[in-house]
């Protein structure tokens, strides 16, 4: 596939105006005629065995269309009513059990949503509560309730994943990685050091909550929804059904946001039954308070233990991370082998040995969030960084420039690393914080400054499948046909981009399908930060194919070979002869084939070893580092962010204005959660679930300075996905600012200005003891 | 149940009182909603009756009497923040209803609602408290008037009768010589309720002591809370910072601080150390820089 000359720009995302607007429609938006509106009930408690559900008020409801409940799935031999992307452990409806606050026991579809609301009221359940299990701890201990207790029902599952659930625990699935011989190395290391590290679960809180319409409708099950796996929710569907994939389809249209939440299936598959048991389209649209329990944050806890020389040379790193995935498995098995990994960090170290544990909990369920587990691995090793520093009286930045990955040293999954900027990433952030190893704290009346630093790797989900189609328009007009979802991102933007360069085509010349599974090609997901690298290598390798067909017809027409021919603003041309160009409509009508088609199909090699977590981690290594400036206020421990500077490799750059939006992004994801971002439980009841309680940034919380290093490598060739990279330094670059300034060192987050306070007096009174 | 929620438009303030006496406590009062949607979503009340304050006339105003402003209860809060009377009249009242959550919000509150939520957790009460501000409201007997100080009783409770209504707020414009503050203090999100908020007037005598000294303590129990035994401990004195300091050290003693997500009982108390002494320096320095009169 040839590269276009130059790289097109573009001042950012292409329908801004109209989503400003608010004129792109959403699935929320849409109609079906005869739709009906669902509601859920769901069990107040955290766990409770269901005795009975007598839904027959409901079922005599005036404007009551469907009532479903667990028994109702249960009876049937024509569903499997599960699903789950590896273990099917999830219901469409609780039959058996309930298994957290929230797990939905019932559902009702009605003529209007308030009177499907009022439904529910008459449903009478009887629960008979069992003991339940909240924390890793708890869930862990001898004896401790049994979350799951039937055995695993698998589905097809990622080839990378080896399924460990262990039977009669709570071990849902177990990561190890093995590398080199780590009880050597501790032992001939000159100190060692262990902490224990925690972040609590948090909300995605993106602005549209899960919605999906479902209808069917001669034999198909369709379904619009906002997913960002529209092929995952098909399959999962299909097989609920018993049905072939052909006879289920998934529509998306744009997102109100993602990151993550909406990975793999949620509502569709009660949705499509309800849509089933009434004969009629069902809209099911989740209220702010149900999308706090559908779907979380991993709550984690590390424990690090990490051996260095007296020459400042990490040389073995031992974790184990205890993932609480709640009360359903959904992508906890895969979150944990990348968060597991991820504890390795962007630093050459030759033994690495990781324990990586799913532990099923009776909270609601946790699955992928933005960064994917790796700040919770990163909040770990970037803090311990920092201890080890402080205790050794070692600079953090020359202890983490010693010790960063370069070309040809291997990663903790054993490949060697290539392309690693980490170093440059590192150092120009340090450079823009104005980072100075010999500066002191400043103080001023209450208020002491100090600067903090982070640097992190991350995967990017591999191996995984992208494939798209082109077929360039008998007017010379391309349409790329992909599953992409546009969350807000710019996912459309970006493949424009690509799509019209390897054309010399315009932006207006373009367009990009929505994913219909009916229509556009599979995809794995958007997801991983991988839109952009791996849809985006497909539509090039389709569009490159195209290339060749016009090449071809052009050679034909003007007796030549298509080595001697290129292709310049919608035409093809003999070298340096416009005069002799022949526009791209009439090779196609030329060809009397209609139009011109081509597929592209991007599959990534790799893969871990089950035993010793070695293979190919990653296709290629996502980097970042953060700088911040931090004021903290000694006599209340609240903590302001002055300046922060964010970097990120991105390979090449394909929409700078997105590039630094998605990157700002990740400062006020991370900021959130370095700071106040909780979910806070009380007996597996959720206390904080809605936005009055629970708080995410507003734009006031932003750092007063904000700089971004969005480093470019052209000559790479290659594209680095930047959607989630530079959230993970944000946490840890907070917390070793913080504690530059007040000698504070918060190992669980959030920093909270409390948990700083009770530090400072902690320290005033050891100091006054000493 | 569905269709069983009536919502009424009364034009007049006897109409909206005598819905309120027909239906009882199955009615609610709603003037920008922001509080009561919230609370009818998460169905902790679930009213049959909605009384809207919003076509009723004459409610909407801001104006000045007999050294007063006079605050109506439909008086939004962005209106406040940016009115310029109440901007050149008592500046830290604006400043306060600009410290509320966010413009969205800002937009839609009302002045009678935050009066009547007493949400233990707003800003403006401690500042009414502070500025000895009272309550105008209306029943079925007429109309009286609460001292802002004796208002807020306990959570979400206020001293009106069922069916009485807040029409407006009486707030005296501070004497001359005097300064004022808030200090909002948020532990999460600067959109968050505060954790603890506290407001002070200060009146400096010719010769710098401290005429009047007034500290009002928000978010930090049930209702806003104010000790003249212990303003009297600065009253008559210059506010050094051994005076200020004893100040706040009593504030600190003498508030039930609560326990909830944006800090725990013993964090407020040190908030309440910390910001009883903020405010009152604030208002001493700006008593001390600001105009003679006005």
């Amino acid at each position: 596939m040839a590269a276009a000359a130059a790289p097109m720009r573009v001042p950012g995302m292409l329908d801004a105006n109209l989503r400003v607007r608010g004129r792109v429609p959403y699935a929320m938006d849409l109609n079906v005629v005869g739709m009906l509106h669902a509601k859920l009930l769901r069990s107040p408690y955290a766990h409770a065995r269901i005795v009975s559900v007598d839904a027959s008020r409901a079922r005599a409801l005036s404007g009551v269309r469907a009532v479903l409940t667990g028994a109702d799935l249960a009876e049937r031999d024509d569903i499997y009513p599960y699903y789950g992307p590896i273990f099917r452990d999830q219901a469409a409806l609780a039959m058996d059990k309930v298994r957290f606050a929230g797990d939905p026991v019932a559902a009702v579809a009605a003529d209007d949503a308030d009177i499907a609301q009022a439904a529910l009221e008459l449903i009478d359940v009887e629960y008979e509560e069992l003991p339940a299990v909240f924390d890793v701890d708890a869930a862990l201990a001898a004896g401790a309730p049994i979350v799951h207790d039937e055995p695993p029902r698998l589905g097809q599952t990622f080839a990378d994943i080896i399924v460990r659930a262990e039977a009669d625990t709570n071990i849902c699935n177990h990561f190890k990685l093995r590398k080199g011989d780590v009880e050597r190395a501790f032992a001939e290391a000159d100190h060692v050091f262990e902490n224990e590290f925690t972040s609590p679960p948090v909300q995605h809180v993106p602005m549209e909550t899960h919605n999906c319409v479902a209808w069917i409708d001669a034999g198909i099950i369709n379904v619009t929804t906002a997913t960002q796996m529209p092929f995952a929710v098909r399959a999962s569907l299909a097989e609920i059904f018993r049905v072939s994939q052909a006879k289920v389809r998934i529509t998306t249209p744009t997102l109100g946001g993602g990151y993550g939440a909406k990975t793999y299936t949620k509502v569709e598959p009660i949705a499509a039954l309800l849509a089933q048991a009434a004969g009629r389209p069902v809209r099911i649209h989740l209220t702010r308070e149900e999308e706090f329990v559908t779907i979380t944050k991993h709550g984690v806890k590390i424990r690090m233990k990490t051996g260095v020389t007296n020459d400042a040379r990490i040389v073995a790193r031992q974790s184990t991370c205890w993932f609480n995935t709640g009360a359903y498995a959904d992508i906890g098995p895969r979150l944990i082998k990348n968060g597991g990994y991820a504890t390795g960090g962007p630093h050459d170290i030759p033994n690495v040995w990781v324990d990586s544990y799913a532990v099923y909990t009776n909270l609601p369920p946790a699955g992928a969030f933005r960064g994917y587990g790796v700040s919770q691995a990163a909040w770990a090793y970037e803090t311990q960084m920092d201890m080890i520093a402080a205790q050794l009286g070692w600079d953090p930045l020359e202890f983490r420039m010693k010790n960063l990955l370069e070309d040809g040293q291997a990663v903790m999954t054993g490949e060697d690393m290539f392309d690693a900027h980490f170093k440059e990433l590192l150092g120009s952030a340090a450079e823009r914080i104005g980072w100075d190893s010999a500066e002191q704290p400043q103080r001023t009346g209450s208020k002491v400054r100090a600067k903090g630093l982070a640097c992190i790797i991350k995967g990017t989900v591999t191996p995984s499948t992208s494939t798209a189609a082109a077929k360039l328009n008998e007017d010379g007009s391309l349409q790329i046909l992909s599953s992409a979802v546009e969350m807000g991102q710019g996912a459309e933007t970006a493949l424009s981009v690509l799509a019209a360069e390897g054309l010399d085509l315009r932006l207006d010349q373009v367009s990009i399908s929505r994913p219909d599974t009916d229509v556009t090609p599979y995809d794995q997901g958007t997801s991983s930060s991988r839109n952009t690298y791996s849809m985006g290598t497909a539509v090039r390798m389709a569009v490159g194919d195209i290339r060749t067909q016009l090449l071809e017809l052009a050679a034909a027409e003007l007796e030549a070979s298509p080595d001697d021919l290129e292709l310049v603003a919608g035409r093809v041309q003999p070298r340096g002869v416009p005069d002799k160009s022949i526009a791209y409509g009439d090779l196609v009508r030329g060809s009397r084939s209609g139009n011109l088609l081509a597929n592209g199909v991007y599959a990534s090699k790799g893969g871990l070893d089950p035993e010793t977590g070695q293979g190919i981690g990653s296709v290629h290594w996502h980097q970042a580092a953060a700088a911040v400036e931090v004021e903290v206020d000694l006599d209340t421990g609240k903590i302001d962010l002055l300046k922060y500077h964010a970097g990120v490799y991105a390979g090449r750059i394909v929409n700078p204005v997105q590039a630094e939006l998605q990157t700002e992004g990740n400062i006020a994801f991370g900021l959130g959660q370095a700071l106040f971002e909780e979910m806070i439980f009380d007996g597996g009841q959720l206390q904080n679930g809605n936005l009055g309680d629970y708080m995410i940034a507003s734009m006031e919380d932003m750092p007063k300075e904000i700089s971004l290093g969005i480093l470019e490598h052209i000559e790479a060739n290659d594209i680095h996905g930047i959607g989630e990279t530079s959230l993970p330094p944000a946490m840890p670059a907070i917390g070793n600012a913080v504690y530059r300034a007040t000698g504070v060192r918060i190992t669980d987050l959030p920093i909270t200005p409390e948990k700083v306070l009770r530090g400072l007096r902690a320290r005033a009174a050891q100091e006054s003891a000493e | 149940m569905p269709g069983s929620l009536a919502f009424y438009h009364p034009t007049t303030l006897e109409d909206a009182i005598g819905l309120l006496g027909e239906h009882g406590d199955e009615a609610k009062v709603v003037a920008g909603a922001t509080a009561l949607t919230i609370l009818m979503r998460q169905r902790l009340v679930a009213p049959s009756a909605l009384v809207s304050l919003g076509s009723i006339p004459g409610l909407d105003r801001i104006e000045e009497v007999d050294g007063s402003l006079r605050i109506g209860a439909m008086v939004r809060h962005r209106d406040v923040e940016l009115s310029q009377i109440v901007r050149a009249r008592i500046p830290v009242l604006a400043e306060t209803f600009g410290k509320v959550a966010n413009v969205r919000v800002r937009n839609a509150a009302t002045v009678g609602g935050v009066l009547a939520e007493s949400d233990y957790a707003s800003d403006p009460p401690a500042v009414f408290v502070a500025l000895d501000a009272e309550v105008e409201v209306r029943g079925p007997n007429g109309e009286r008037t609460i001292p802002a100080r004796d208002f807020f009783v306990a959570f979400y409770e206020t001293a009106l009768e069922p069916d009485e209504i807040v029409t407006g707020i009486v707030v005296p414009v501070p004497a001359a010589g005097s300064g004022t503050s808030y200090h909002k203090f948020v532990t999460r999100s600067s959109e968050d309720r505060p954790c603890v908020g506290v407001a002070a007037l200060v009146r400096l005598a010719p010769d710098g002591s401290a005429a009047d000294l007034r500290v009002a303590v928000g978010a930090a129990a049930e209702t806003p809370q104010r000790f003249p035994d212990y303003e009297a401990l600065g009253r008559g004195h210059v506010l050094s910072d051994d005076i200020v300091g004893r100040v706040a050290d009593a504030y600190a003693g003498a508030i039930d601080t609560l326990d909830d997500m944006r800090g725990s009982a013993w964090y407020r108390t040190e908030m309440v150390r910390v910001w009883v002494r903020r405010a009152i320096e604030s208002a001493r320095d700006a008593a001390a820089s600001g105009p003679a009169a006005h």
